[in-house]
């Protein structure tokens, strides 16, 4: 029997502008009366990709290209200017690892809270919570208020809550260079624990090419807000550090 | 009208995670310091004490209006006003607070104000017990007026929880508004009636005063808290006060929900 596979995440010429004011003053008077202006700033522009069930994407850009925002939007968080973004499917974001948590409260009680955040019942973070901890390495930590955790114990927790809760859609910023080299290895592992599970789907964020190779098939580079390749990971990479290359060679001209 | 049915949606469907959010912003209020949650009790008696002294005996009030002393007319009006300076400053900040549910997670941002409009309804609750049992020792017993203490407090809350929306999506906009807000607080303290009582003789033939307060929404409250515990007076005595405070209800709203329908895109944005 031939299915026909729904995209898991798809985005529809989505663009996004961000609004500039001058001062906080304007943006308030700006909803109130269209007489006050403010600069707009295209952080994407016209970006239209599907993702299918299971697949593994490389999104490849140097900062500021859009990347983030294109993150942002993936998971709920921002809202497009125009265009449509369809996301079918729970995801679980290891982006800005060391934010998202409460401060005042406990590390224990930040993993039931973001548990209840991404719609889990008690029961169920139950189940995973001893996991977490454990691959987190906090031990008697835990139960002491995020606030006064190092950045690293921060982000070693963020990385176990996502990665213990059941996805279908992983998302895995850079920021996986946290920790010392064996978390990192760890959180490698896991990740590929992860991706071997049938039907996860993968989308990895980078502005360099060779980690994103050994994970990914499939590579889309964005530059300056527009979607200008999309193919196979070597061909994207190359694509990508071409243009690298070519803004070096602009940059030593004018220099 | 849409935007307000997607906000009351959106608070049906997150119901559970609110009330969590709310029971764990009042832990974090009180726990996390050595006396916990005997704060919830100190601050407002401090509070109490510091004005009871500073009138009855510094100014020497020692009776109140209407033969109730001055301590025991000052009470029912507090309890009231120590929710309405909290939702009115916590409220502003409500979003900044929780910024990180707004910028890191998909949550609905309108239930925010709400859940720490709930945190604060909690303590009010718990003062308010502890000022009809002080009542009780001065031999004020609950009778059927204490029940509209209810419908006062239902008011209050809806009222606090609009102004939240309203005040909270500004201010994280712009934290200019944030501390305006915060300014203004003793302004309405001392405006709205609280330490005085504004049915005094001497301030009956200042009309333009009168009118103002007939339209101060705080003034309706802490009379109605009053009227309840000590007057003995029903909320329906004074239909065309009830109809004020209703409309600015109502206003307070549409305006709370306009300016967060035209705002909301923006919120991750600039916070």
């Amino acid at each position: 029997m031939e299915m026909i596979e729904k995209p898991v995440i798809e985005f529809k010429k989505v663009t996004k502008k961000y609004k500039l004011y001058k001062s906080d003053k304007r943006r308030i008077m700006s909803l109130f009366t269209k007489k006050v202006k403010g600069r707009q700033k295209v952080a994407l522009n016209n970006v239209s990709f599907k993702v299918m069930k299971g697949e593994s994407v490389a999104l490849i850009g140097s900062n500021g290209a859009g990347k983030s925002t294109i993150l942002k939007m993936m998971t709920g968080v921002a809202y497009p200017t125009s265009g449509e973004i369809v996301v079918n499917g729970r995801v679980s974001a290891l982006l800005e690892l060391t934010s998202g948590f409460d401060p005042e409260f406990t590390g224990r009680e930040n993993i039931y809270l973001k548990g209840q955040l991404l719609g889990l019942k008690t029961k169920e973070i139950k189940e995973v919570e001893d996991r977490i901890i454990d691959f987190a390495e906090l031990n008697e930590y835990i139960d002491q208020p995020v606030r006064t955790y190092s950045s690293g114990m921060k982000a070693r927790l963020g990385f176990a809550i996502s990665t213990n809760i059941e996805t279908d859609i992983l998302i895995v910023d850079e920021a996986l260079s946290v920790g010392d080299a064996a978390f990192k290895a760890k959180c490698k592992q896991r990740v590929a624990e992860i991706m071997a599970k049938d039907g996860v789907t993968f989308l990895f964020v980078t502005h360099s090419g060779n980690t994103a190779r050994e994970f990914c098939k499939r590579g889309i580079v964005i530059r300056s807000g527009k979607l200008v390749y999309d193919a196979d990971i070597d061909s994207a990479i190359a694509e990508y550090e071409k243009t690298l290359g070519l803004r070096k060679s602009d940059h030593e001209t004018k220099t | 009208m849409s935007e307000f049915i997607n906000i009351v949606k959106d608070h049906f469907t997150w119901r559970t995670q609110i009330f969590k959010l709310a029971v764990s912003d009042l832990k974090q209020t009180y726990s996390g310091s050595a006396m916990g949650w005997s704060w919830a009790i100190i601050r407002p008696s401090v509070t109490l004490f510091v004005f009871w002294f500073a009138f009855s005996v510094g100014l020497r009030v020692r009776q109140g209006p209407d033969g109730f002393t001055f301590f025991q007319w000052l009470l029912a009006g507090m309890v009231a006003w120590f929710y309405i300076s909290d939702i009115w400053k916590e409220g502003a900040n409500s979003m900044r607070r929780y910024k990180y549910l707004i910028t890191k997670l998909k949550f609905p941002v309108a239930t925010i104000p709400t859940f720490v409009s709930i945190s604060k309804l909690w303590v009010h609750v718990g003062l308010l017990i502890l000022v009809v049992i002080i009542y009780m020792f001065y031999g004020n017993m609950p009778d059927v007026y204490y029940l509209q203490l209810l419908f006062y407090m239902l008011l209050m809350f809806l009222m606090g929880t609009g102004w939240a929306l309203l005040s909270a999506t500004l201010a994280s906009l712009s934290k200019d508004f944030l501390n305006l807000v915060r300014t203004f607080s003793t302004a309405i303290f001392w405006l709205s009636g609280i330490m005085w009582d504004p049915k005094t003789p001497r301030l009956q033939d200042k009309e333009w005063l009168q009118n103002i307060l007939a339209f101060n929404p705080v003034t309706y409250i802490v009379s109605g808290y009053r009227d309840s515990m000590l007057y003995k007076v029903w909320f329906f005595e004074h239909p065309a006060r009830l109809l004020i405070f209703l409309c600015e209800l109502i206003f307070i709203w549409v305006l709370a929900v306009w300016v967060y329908k035209k705002a909301k895109r923006d919120l991750p944005d600039v916070l």
